[in-house]
């Protein structure tokens, strides 16, 4: 089981660098998602990435108004990049254990592919153990 | 302040890293930054399927001579971390490297270029990249510098 079959090419709803995280929380509710790329400045900015649990552990529980809590304020930017499609998923889970967190972004060479997540991670494992069964 | 920000690229190393195997021990990871004068080796993979690990001095001080450890007996896939923490994109600012050093806890970052490896960036890379500007900003401004 690679990296590569872990990948969905499912486009992340984009929210813009100066929203708020009401605005995160509300866009993540109109589009049914749990996470948002925070958009970048420039060329020489990097993206970020907000999900539903920084609202929670960040804004949330640490008493702050979302309405005034930027969201860069509580996402995680840079994003944890992986480029080596080959990669067996042990080392995919040991990446986002590492960095704590639960969505890494993918790229080929220079292409985005999309976000591997943990819930992406169990799947291809439940699939995995179902086809050794032969179910 | 510098006008143009200040990129990765531009204080990126760019030298060949040396490489240690996961099965050495830790005495022999030392002799070799010490003989190389490198604190980062790179841990080789064995198939393509499988991830690169680095060792740095940091793994080193604080997880075998912090732990009281016998740097004979621990063995380098031990403490290596695996697998790198990399950044593909070379015009990153350098707060947002600092930022992802930080976020992840290393102090190396592999820095990848259209899928080939094109050098690394540590603690020190920043450090001299902010002393650099500092410096070329004051040049610029014309201000003399007294030395010797």
């Amino acid at each position: 089981m690679e990296l590569r079959d872990l990948v969905s090419g499912s486009k992340p709803v984009i929210v813009p660098q100066n929203a708020t995280a009401s605005d995160a929380l509300q866009s993540m509710i109109d589009n049914k998602t749990d996470y948002l790329l925070v958009d970048r400045a420039g060329p020489n900015d990097a993206y970020g990435i907000v999900t539903r649990w920084d609202i929670v552990a960040g804004a949330i529980a640490n008493g702050k108004d979302l309405a005034k809590t930027p969201v860069l304020d509580i996402a995680r930017k840079p994003l944890v990049v992986m480029n080596n499609l080959d990669l067996d998923i042990r080392w995919v889970a040991k990446k986002m254990t590492n960095e704590g967190i639960s969505r890494i972004a993918v790229f080929d060479k220079e292409t985005f592919l999309g976000f591997v997540s943990d819930v992406d991670l169990l799947r291809a494992v439940l699939v995995k153990t179902m086809t050794k069964k032969g179910v | 302040m510098p006008v143009a920000p200040l990129i990765l690229k531009d204080f990126v190393k760019t030298w060949e890293l040396h490489s240690v195997k996961p099965d050495d021990t830790i005495h022999t990871a030392i002799q070799k930054m010490l003989e190389k004068n490198c604190y980062t080796l790179l841990v080789p993979r064995k198939d393509k399927h499988d991830a690169y690990g680095i060792v740095t001095k940091k793994d080193i001080v604080s997880k075998v001579i912090a732990e009281g450890k016998d740097p004979k007996k621990v063995k380098v896939k031990d403490v290596m971390s695996k697998p790198l923490v990399i950044l593909t994109n070379l015009g990153l600012e350098l707060r947002w490297v600092a930022k992802a050093m930080a976020n992840s806890g290393v102090s190396t970052i592999a820095v990848f270029e259209k899928g080939d490896f094109y050098g690394y960036v540590t603690e020190m890379c920043i450090l001299e990249g902010v002393y650099n500007a500092m410096r070329r900003a004051r040049l610029e401004q014309g201000a003399e510098f007294v030395s010797c």
